[in-house]
C-alpha cells in the first residue's frame, strides 16, 4: 500500500515536470582544461533561479534568450560566464588552483578547506548513496583514519560504537558528540534517513572541536541533512531490494557420533584419573552411565551400548533423526530489506527547499527480528529580506521493530548462546524414540521437545519455541525541528538565532509467554514508554571583513541545551486470555515506575580568524561551559584552542615547483572537556528510593557524590601536512596527534567496607597518540576510465600516566601507570602436561609452598602448577591495535563502476571467551565443544596445547588465562558496489540520471578463528551476541 | 530607519525567548529517583525510610541472578555443608559454591557478594546510628529506628566474622584476624579488628538495641524488636561458647512465640505471620525478584531451570535420622515422587524427579517464586538454649530439647539425658529443624567439626569435595580481591 503511494506521488510530479518544459532549448557542454566532460555541473541564466545542471557526459540544456548570460560553475573549477550566442554552447571551465577548497562544514559554521586550521573529514552524499545502509553511522567505517568504528550488530537498524584518536575515558564517556544540523542529537541514528545526508563530517583536533567545549574531548560528528540547490530543480527516486544473512560464520563444532565418544571420556576421565576408580572398571562404567548424564540417546542402540568399552562409538549406532539437531536453522532465514525513498529539492529566487519521504523494511536473519521505519523531511530556506533569512528543517521517523533476544550473552533465551552452545545430540522437535519419526500434534504439525531429558540449563527450556512465542518489540516516533533566523546588519556583521527540538517517543512491548521460558507458568508481559526532549538554543554574532589582503573573522555565541528523558513502565503476569499481550489482560502486577532524568548545559563562545593573504592563518576559540552534573562552585570550565596554517603552495617561491599543487603544514592546540560519567547527578550524594519494604517506603545508600567533582579535561595537540602532487594525482594528509586526558572522571573504587563501591573523583591523566596518513591515488583519469584509490592509516599508543590506586583490574585488564587501558592482565598458561594431559599454569612464587602435591617442573625447569588459584598473572597484550585504517577505490569504465571498502587491524588480541567456552576440557554435560578438540592429550605422551577431557577439571582446566587470546589482525571488505548508468537510456527519456547497482555490506572479515568476530568491542572482549548481517541489495536510482 | 526597528524588535525578540536559560537555577538539577543525603536524618520519619530500606535489602538482587539479598547468602552456607544436596548442575548457581570454588577464590564475585552486602548493610546502619540524635521526631520512633539499626550493624558483622575471620575459639584471646570494623560513613581504608575485637562491638550494638528497643511493637515481622537483639545474643554467645549467657538469651527471646503445629509446618512452612516465626521477609507481588528469589532456588515447585533439572535434597544419612513419625520426615521423599503435596500444590510433568528431594518450601506457585524467606525462627531458640544447657551440665536441657521435639514428632521420648550424647541429639535435631536456612556452614565452622559427604546421595562429579577437615584454612572465607585492591590496610587469610 504504501508503496504503491509514493508511486503516485511520482507520477505527479513527472507531470509537473513535463508540463514546465515548453520553452525552446539551448544544448550545451561543460568540459575541463583537458576536454573531459564536467558532470553535475551547475549552469545558471544569471539574474534567474532558472539552471540546470549537467549530466553524465557533460551535457546540459535549458531555455534562454539570445544574450542573456549564463553562469557557469563546479567545485574545484573557476566559474566562467558566458554570453548565450547561439543554440549550441560549448563552455570550458579552467581548473581551480586550489581543489582543496571544498566546503567543511565546521562547528556553527562551515570554511573553505583550504583555510581551515582543523582536522576534519568529511564523507558526502555522492558515497552514501551508493550504499544500502539502514544506520547512516555506519558510513564513518574507514572513512577517515584515526576513527574506529566497531560493526553494529545484526538487529536491523543498530548503531555501531565510534572512537575518535583512541580512547578518551577510562571510566567516563568516550563517545564522540554528535550534531545534527549544528545542534547536539540525544536521539538514535537509525531514526534518520541515510538518503536525507548531505555530508558527516568528523572533527578530529582541537581546533575544530573547541567550540563545543565541554563536549568536544572525544572528537565531534556533524550530520548535515540535505537542501535544495540553485539552478535546479530535482526529483529523485531510489528503490531497492536486498538480502539478508548472516555476516560471520558459527565456529567449527563437533558433531553428535563425536559427541558421545568424548563426553564418553571426559566421564571415564573424571572416574580414573580425576577419581580413583581403576581405568578398566571406569571405561565400564562410562559405557554404563554416559546416557544418564547426556539424558537423550539420539542413535538407533541400546542407552548402555552408546560408546563401546574402548571408548569409541558402536558401529552399529546411526542417528534417528540427523536432521532435527541442529538449533540454529529453525531460527534463521534469509532476510528480506527493502527500501525506497523519494525527494524533491530546489530553489526559487529565495527560497530553496528539500522535501524527502522514504520507507524501510529490512528483516534480520533471524526470526522475530525486523526494522520497519518510515521517514519524512522538509527543509525550506527562505531570504525574506536582504537582510533577513529564515529556515525550518523538519525531520519525523516511525519505526517499528522486532527486536532478537541478545541482551543477555549468558541468557537462556538467547538464541545465539543456546545455538551456539547446546549438545549435537538434542532434537528440537519430539520424535518417536523407537523410529525416530517426527511426533505430530492434532493439525499435523511437529511439536517442540520440551526438553526434560536434555541436561544443563536447556532442560525445560526451547530457544526456538520461546523466541518464536515471546515479543520484544520497539515501536518509536521521533521529531527533529531545526529553525533559524539570520539578520545582516551594518554590512559584515551577521546575527544566527538557533532553535531546536528533538523528541524521540518509545514504547516498547515486552512479552514472555506462559508456556515455556521465563514467562511460564502464568506469562507476563511489559510496556515501557519513554520520552526524551531536548531543546537547544543558540545565538550566533560574527562579523567577516577583508581589509586589502588581511581578512578577519570574529564569532561571539551563546548556547543552552537540555535535555530530559520521562520513563515509565509497568508489567504484570497472569495472562488471562491467550494472543494479547496488553496489561489489562494480565491478572497481577509486578512493576509500576517512572522518573524523570534532566540534564542542562550552557556555554558562551568566541572565536576568531585571520588570514593573510590567503598564505598565513591563524584561528581561536575560547568557550565558558556550565553542566548541571557538577555542583555551583565548580561547573563552570574554560576551554580553548590555538590554530594556525601556512599554505606553501601560495608562496611565490613555489611557482616554478609545478609538481606540487598544493602543499600546506597547520597545527593546533587546545583543551576540551568531558563531563559524562555516565549519571546526570554523579556529583551528588544520594540516597535511592525504590526500596520499599512491602507497603511502606524504603532508601538506601546509592552514591557517595562529590561536590568538588568537574570537568575532566582533554589537551589536544595536532600537526600535519596536507599535500597534493602532479596534477593532484597523489594528494593527501600526514598528521600527528597527541591527546592527553587529565582530571579524569574516575569512578575510584572504595574499600568494599566503605559501603559503597566508588566514589566520583577527577583523578588521573592518560594519554593517545598516533600518526596518521590518508593518501588518494588518482591513478587513471581519462575520459572512459578512472580508477581512484584511497589508503588510510593510523597508529594508536595509549598511556596511563597516572592513576588513583597503583593498579586498577578490571575484569580481563589492568590498568597500571606505564601501561595501556586493554592491557590483559591474566593467568600465565603453560601448556599440557604429557603424563596426564593436565592443564599447566606457571606458579606464583608467592603461592608455592614446598611439597604441594599441585606444583609441578616442566622438563625446561619452569615452575607450574595445575591449581588454577596459585597461577602466576602477568601482562599479555592488549586490545589496542598497532595499525587500523582502510582502503577504499573507486573504478568507473564508460557506464560501469565499482567501488568498495576493505578495512583493516595489525597488532592487539582478542581474548576470544566463546573459543574457551567451546574448547572447555570440564566438559559439562550437555554442552557441545569445538571442532579443535580432537588436538585433546588422551594419553601418556601426547603432546598437545589441549587438555584432557575430564567433568570434575572444569574450574582448573578451563580457567581463563593468556591461552584465550588471539591475534585481532583482520582485514575485511566492509561494502562493494558495482553500478551501470544508463546515459543513453536517460537521455532518451529526459532523465538526469538512471542507475542501476548493486551494493553488498559486510562481505567478510578475515581473522584469526573462524566465529570468531574480531573487533565486537574495543576492549577486545566477545560476547554471545546477535552477529553483524551480511546485506546484498538491488537498486535503481532515478533523478530527474 | 524602518528596516532596523524591525531588526531590534527581532534581536529582543530572540534574546528574550533564548537567553531565559539565563535564569541563575538552569544548571541546578535534582534527581527524582533519589534524596539527598543530608536529609535522611533530619526527621525520624526519614529515618524509618531508611531502616525500611534495610528491611528490603535483605530481598534485593546484588548484581547478578544468584546473588539476592540474605536468601542468597543461606543458600551459600547450605550448598557448603553436607547436609543439603544438589541433584543436577541445572543451570549451575550455586553449584561453583557446593563444589567449595567460591569463597577459596578471592576474584570470585560470590565470595564477594557476601563482604560487600553486608558493608552496605552497615553503612545504612551507620549513617542512622550517627544522625540518630539530629533527627527531628519522637523519642520513641527516634528509638525504633536507631535500635533497628543497631541490630542490623551487630547482625552484619556478625554473618562477616563467621564468614571471613578464622573460628572463634572459646576461651582463647580470639586476636586473630576479623574484618575491618567501620562504624562510620567514612571512605578511608581500616585495617581488620581482631574477632573478638568485632565479637564485643556485635554485643555492644546489641546491648544498646535492647535499650532502644524496649517498648517497640512492631508492624509486622520484617521489623526487628527486642527479642531479634535478644535472640542474636543467643546465637553469639553459643558460637563464643558462652553458654549461660546464651541460654538465658535463648529463653527470654523466645517468650511470646509458640511452636508451628505440625500441619502448619507441613502445609504452610514459609509463613512469615506464624507464631513460630522471630525474623521473616514477606515479598510482595510487585517486588518480587522473580528467578532470584529464595524460592527460585529452594521451593520443590516452582518452575525454574534452576529447580525442574535439580531439585534440592536432604543428605539420606541425614534423613535416615529422622524419625519416621516426625512432621520433618514427610518434608523429604526419598522415591522424589512427592505424591503427598499440600493442598493446592502441584509439580509439572517438566520437574525432574529426584531421591530425597525436600518439600518443605513452597513457592506461591510454579510461576511465581516467591515465598516468605526466614531469619529467626522460635523452635532455634529452643535448640540453642538446649545445647548449652547440655554444655553446662543442666539437668533442664533434655526437657528444653523435648519441649520442641515433642511438637514435631508426638511419639518423641527422649534416650539421652545428658553428656554428650545429649548434645549430639541435640545437634541432630537442629540440622534437621534447620535444613536449608542457612545455618550448616556456620554450624560445622563454630564446632569445629570436618565437612564429611561420604556415604549420602551427593553426585561425585557434582560436590567434588567430599571431605574438609575441621580447622582446614578453607573454612575461612577469603578476602575478596577487590577489597584488598582498594584498601593497601587490609590482609589475605591463607590461601
Amino acid at each position: 500500500m504504501k508503496i504503491k503511494s509514493y508511486y503516485i506521488f511520482m507520477a505527479f510530479f513527472l507531470m509537473c515536470s513535463v508540463a514546465i518544459a515548453q520553452k525552446m532549448e539551448i544544448n550545451g557542454s561543460v568540459v575541463s582544461d583537458d576536454g573531459m566532460p564536467i558532470v553535475g555541473a551547475s549552469v545558471i541564466l544569471k539574474g534567474t533561479a532558472t539552471g540546470a545542471q549537467t549530466d553524465f557526459d557533460g551535457n546540459f540544456s535549458l531555455t534562454a534568450e539570445r544574450n542573456s548570460t549564463l553562469v557557469v560553475s563546479y567545485l574545484g573549477y573557476k566559474t566562467q560566464e558566458v554570453t548565450v550566442t547561439g543554440a549550441i554552447i560549448k563552455v570550458t571551465l579552467p581548473e581551480d588552483a586550489s581543489v582543496l577548497d571544498e566546503v567543511v562544514v565546521t562547528a556553527y559554521g562551515t570554511s573553505a578547506k583550504s583555510d581551515f586550521t582543523g582536522s576534519a573529514t568529511q564523507i558526502d552524499s555522492e558515497s552514501i548513496g551508493k550504499r544500502s545502509l539502514t544506520n547512516v553511522i555506519t558510513a564513518l567505517d574507514g572513512a577517515s583514519a584515526g576513527v574506529k568504528v566497531s560493526t553494529a550488530n545484526g538487529q536491523p537498524g543498530s548503531s555501531p560504537s565510534i572512537r575518535v584518536r583512541g580512547i578518551g575515558s577510562i571510566n567516563a564517556s568516550s563517545s564522540p558528540l554528535i550534531v545534527v544540523d549544528g545542534v547536539e542529537y540525544v536521539g538514535s541514528f537509525s531514526s534518520i534517513n541515510p538518503n536525507d545526508i548531505e555530508s558527516l563530517t568528523v572533527l578530529k583536533d582541537a581546533a575544530s572541536t573547541s567550540l563545543y567545549g565541554s563536549r568536544a574531548a572525544n572528537g565531534v560528528i556533524l550530520i548535515t541533512t540535505k537542501k535544495g540547490k540553485k539552478g535546479s530543480r530535482t526529483y529523485s527516486l531510489e528503490a531497492s531490494t536486498g538480502i539478508v544473512t548472516r555476516g560471520v560464520s558459527e565456529y567449527d563444532r563437533v558433531n553428535a557420533e563425536q559427541y558421545y565418544p568424548l563426553m564418553w571420556e571426559a566421564m571415564r576421565n573424571g572416574l580414573s584419573m580425576s577419581g580413583t576408580t581403576p581405568e578398566a572398571q571406569a571405561n565400564i562404567d562410562a559405557t554404563n552411565g554416559i546416557f544418564a548424564n547426556l539424558g537423550t540417546n539420539p542413535f538407533n542402540v541400546p542407552n548402555d551400548q552408546i560408546v563401546l568399552n574402548d571408548g569409541t562409538l558402536n558401529p552399529a549406532a546411526s542417528l534417528l533423526y540427523p536432521d532435527d539437531l541442529d538449533w540454529q536453522a529453525p531460527l534463521l532465514r534469509t532476510g528480506i530489506r527493502k527500501n525506497i525513498n523519494f525527494s524533491f529539492s530546489g530553489a526559487s529566487e529565495n527560497t530553496d527547499y528539500y522535501v524527502s519521504l522514504g520507507h524501510l523494511n529490512e528483516e534480520g536473519y533471524v526470526r522475530k527480528s525486523d526494522f520497519e521505519r518510515v521517514t519524512a523531511r522538509v527543509n525550506i530556506n527562505s531570504q525574506l529580506e536582504p537582510w533577513l533569512k529564515t529556515g525550518l528543517n523538519m525531520a519525523g521517523a516511525t519505526s517499528t521493530s522486532n527486536n532478537a533476544n541478545d541482551g543477555s550473552s549468558t541468557g537462556l533465551a538467547n538464541p545465539f548462546r543456546v545455538g551456539r552452545y547446546i549438545a549435537p545430540i538434542y532434537p528440537v522437535y519430539l520424535h518417536d524414540t523407537s523410529s525416530g519419526a517426527y511426533i505430530l500434534d492434532d493439525s499435523g504439525d511437529r511439536i517442540y521437545d520440551s526438553g526434560t531429558n536434555r541436561i544443563g540449563s536447556t532442560s525445560g527450556r526451547h530457544v526456538v519455541q520461546e523466541n518464536l512465542l515471546n515479543t520484544d518489540k520497539d515501536k518509536n516516533f521521533s521529531f527533529n525541528g531545526r529553525a533559524y533566523a539570520e539578520l545582516k546588519f551594518l554590512n559584515d556583521f551577521t546575527f544566527t538565532f538557533n532553535a531546536a527540538l528533538d523528541k524521540r517517543f518509545i514504547n516498547n512491548e515486552s512479552y514472555d509467554n506462559p508456556l515455556v521460558g521465563d514467562g511460564a507458568t502464568e506469562g507476563r508481559a511489559g510496556r515501557t514508554g519513554i520520552v526524551n526532549t531536548t531543546v537547544n538554543y543558540n545565538q550566533l554574532l560574527k562579523y567577516d571583513k577583508t581589509f586589502g589582503r588581511h581578512s578577519v573573522g570574529a564569532l561571539l555565541g551563546h548556547e543552552s541545551f537540555m535535555t530530559e528523558r520521562n520513563y515509565s513502565r509497568g508489567s504484570k503476569s497472569g495472562l488471562i486470555v491467550d494472543g494479547n499481550s496488553e496489561l489489562i489482560n494480565f491478572t497481577t502486577g509486578l512493576v509500576t515506575n517512572s522518573y524523570t532524568r534532566k540534564l542542562a548545559i550552557e556555554g558562551y563562545f568566541s572565536s576568531m580568524t585571520y588570514d593573510f593573504d590567503k598564505k598565513y592563518y591563524l584561528s581561536a576559540s575560547f568557550r565558558r561551559d556550565g553542566s548541571s552534573r557538577f555542583s555551583n562552585d565548580v561547573r563552570w570550565g574554560n576551554f580553548y584552542s590555538l590554530g594556525g596554517a601556512w599554505r606553501i603552495d601560495q608562496e611565490e617561491f613555489m611557482n616554478n615547483v609545478t609538481w606540487i599543487n598544493t602543499l600546506k603544514l597547520r597545527g593546533s592546540y587546545g583543551e576540551v572537556g568531558n563531563d559524562n560519567l555516565g549519571g546526570y547527578y554523579v556529583s551528588q550524594p544520594l540516597f535511592s528510593l525504590g526500596y520499599n519494604n512491602m507497603g511502606e517506603g524504603g532508601i538506601l545508600a546509592s552514591s557517595a557524590g562529590n561536590q568538588e567533582l568537574t570537568w575532566e579535561n582533554n589537551i589536544q595537540s595536532d600537526v600535519a601536512l596536507e599535500f597534493g602532487f602532479l596534477n593532484n594525482r597523489i594528494s593527501g594528509t600526514l598528521e600527528y596527534y597527541h591527546r592527553k586526558s587529565n582530571n579524569l572522571l574516575f569512578d575510584v573504587p572504595l574499600p568494599v567496607s566503605a559501603g559503597l563501591d566508588d566514589f566520583p573523583d577527577n583523578i588521573g591523566s592518560m594519554s593517545n597518540k598516533g600518526i596518521e596518513v590518508d593518501v588518494n591515488f588518482g591513478i587513471v583519469r581519462t575520459r572512459d576510465f578512472n580508477w581512484k584509490l584511497n589508503i588510510n592509516a593510523s597508529t594508536l599508543k595509549n598511556e596511563i600516566t597516572e592513576l588513583p590506586q597503583e593498579e586498577l583490574i578490571n575484569g580481563s585488564k589492568k590498568l597500571v601507570v606505564g601501561g595501556d587501558i586493554y592491557s590483559y592482565w591474566m593467568r600465565n598458561w603453560a601448556g599440557v602436561d604429557p603424563a596426564d594431559g593436565a592443564a599447566l599454569y606457571v606458579v606464583d612464587p608467592a603461592l608455592q609452598e614446598t611439597g604441594e602435591t599441585d606444583v609441578r617442573t616442566k622438563a625446561d625447569g619452569t615452575m607450574v602448577t595445575t591449581n588454577h588459584n596459585k597461577a602466576l598473572y602477568g601482562f599479555a597484550g592488549s586490545a589496542i591495535p598497532d595499525l587500523f585504517g582502510a582502503i577504499n577505490s573507486e573504478f568507473s569504465y564508460k557506464n560501469f563502476d565499482i567501488g568498495f571498502t576493505f578495512t583493516y587491524q595489525l597488532g592487539g588480541e582478542t581474548y576470544d571467551s566463546n573459543y574457551a567456552s567451546l574448547m572447555s576440557s570440564g566438559a559439562s554435560y550437555g554442552s557441545t565443544l569445538h571442532a579443535d578438540i580432537v588436538n585433546r592429550w588422551q594419553k601418556p605422551g601426547d603432546i598437545t596445547n589441549v587438555p584432557r577431557l575430564d567433568v570434575n577439571q572444569s574450574s582448573a582446566f578451563n580457567a581463563s588465562s593468556d591461552r584465550w587470546l588471539v591475534k585481532s589482525d583482520y582485514i575485511a571488505l566492509r561494502q562493494m558496489s558495482f553500478g551501470y548508468n544508463f546515459k543513453e537510456l536517460a537521455d532518451a527519456i529526459g532523465l538526469t540520471r538512471a542507475r542501476l547497482y548493486v551494493n553488498g555490506e559486510n562481505l567478510f572479515q578475515v581473522n584469526a578463528i573462524k566465529g570468531l568476530e574480531t573487533g565486537e568491542n574495543f576492549n577486545g572482549t566477545n560476547s554471545n551476541r546477535f552477529t553483524p548481517s551480511r546485506v546484498v541489495t538491488l537498486g535503481v536510482n532515478v533523478t530527474f | 530607519m524602518k528596516i532596523y526597528n524591525k531588526l531590534v524588535v527581532l534581536v529582543l525578540l530572540m534574546a528574550g525567548v533564548s537567553f531565559n536559560s539565563c535564569q541563575s537555577d538552569f544548571l541546578d538539577e535534582l534527581p527524582t529517583e533519589d534524596i539527598a543525603s543530608g536529609s535522611v536524618t533530619g526527621t525520624t520519619d526519614n529515618m524509618f525510610l531508611v531502616v525500611n530500606g534495610m528491611h528490603r535489602s535483605l530481598y534485593v538482587r546484588y548484581g547478578s541472578q544468584g546473588r539476592s539479598g540474605e536468601s542468597a547468602l543461606m543458600l551459600q552456607m547450605e550448598n557448603l555443608g553436607e547436609d543439603y544436596v544438589n541433584t543436577a548442575n541445572a543451570n549451575g548457581w550455586f553449584i561453583p559454591t557446593y563444589k567449595w570454588n567460591v569463597h577459596t577464590s578471592a576474584t570470585s564475585g560470590d565470595d564477594l557478594f557476601p563482604y560487600r552486602t553486608y558493608y552496605r548493610i552497615i553503612r545504612n546502619a551507620n549513617t542512622l546510628i550517627l544522625g540518630a540524635d539530629d533527627a527531628v521526631g519522637p523519642i520513641a520512633d527516634k528509638n525504633a529506628a536507631l535500635g533497628q539499626a543497631l541490630i542490623y550493624r551487630g547482625w552484619a558483622y556478625f554473618q562477616m566474622v563467621q564468614r571471613y575471620g578464622k573460628r572463634y575459639v572459646p576461651g582463647s584471646d580470639n586476636s586473630q584476624m576479623g574484618v575491618p570494623l567501620r562504624l562510620d560513613t567514612g571512605d578511608e581504608p581500616i585495617a581488620r579488628a581482631s574477632v573478638e575485637a568485632v565479637y564485643a562491638q556485635i554485643h555492644k550494638d546489641l546491648d544498646e538495641a535492647i535499650v532502644a528497643l524496649e517498648g517497640y511493637v512492631r508492624p509486622n515481622k520484617s521489623h526487628l524488636d527486642k527479642s531479634i537483639a535478644q535472640g542474636l545474643k543467643a546465637r553469639i554467645a553459643l558460637v563464643q561458647g558462652n553458654y549461660p549467657m546464651a541460654a538465658q538469651f535463648a529463653e527470654d527471646a523466645r517468650v511470646g512465640y509458640t511452636l508451628m503445629n505440625a500441619d502448619d509446618y507441613f502445609n504452610k512452612f514459609s509463613d512469615y505471620s506464624s507464631s513460630e516465626w522471630m525474623w521473616g521477609s514477606h515479598i510482595q507481588e510487585d517486588q518480587t525478584d522473580y528467578f532470584g528469589n529464595f524460592g527460585a532456588y529452594i521451593s520443590r515447585n516452582y518452575s525454574s531451570s534452576n529447580i525442574r533439572p535439580n531439585p534440592k535434597a536432604i543428605s539420606s544419612k541425614l534423613y535416615d535420622l529422622i524419625s519416621p513419625t516426625d512432621v520433618r520426615k514427610s518434608l523429604f521423599d526419598p522415591t522424589g515422587q512427592h505424591l503427598n503435596l499440600p493442598p493446592g500444590v502441584s509439580l509439572l510433568s517438566t520437574h525432574s524427579l529426584k531421591p530425597y528431594t525436600s518439600q518443605k518450601f513452597i513457592a506461591e506457585g510454579n510461576g511465581d517464586s516467591r515465598m516468605d524467606v526466614p531469619y529467626m525462627r522460635v523452635s532455634e531458640m529452643y535448640l540453642i538454649e538446649a545445647e548449652a544447657k547440655a554444655n553446662l551440665g543442666d539437668p533442664s536441657a533434655a526437657n528444653v530439647l523435648a519441649e520442641m521435639a515433642v511438637v514435631r514428632d508426638p511419639d518423641y521420648a527422649t534416650t539421652n539425658t545428658s553428656g554428650q550424647a545429649l548434645i549430639d541429639e541435640i545437634l541432630i535435631q537442629r540440622r534437621v529443624e534447620l535444613w536449608g536456612e542457612g545455618f550448616r556452614f556456620y554450624d560445622l565452622k563454630r564446632l569445629n567439626q570436618p565437612l564429611d559427604r561420604n556415604g549420602a546421595n551427593h553426585t561425585p562429579s557434582l560436590a567434588v569435595v567430599f571431605d574438609v577437615p575441621a580447622g582446614d584454612s578453607r573454612w575461612q572465607w577469603l578476602i575478596p580481591q577487590d577489597a584488598l585492591n582498594a584498601n593497601p590496610l587490609l590482609e589475605q587469610n591463607p590461601l
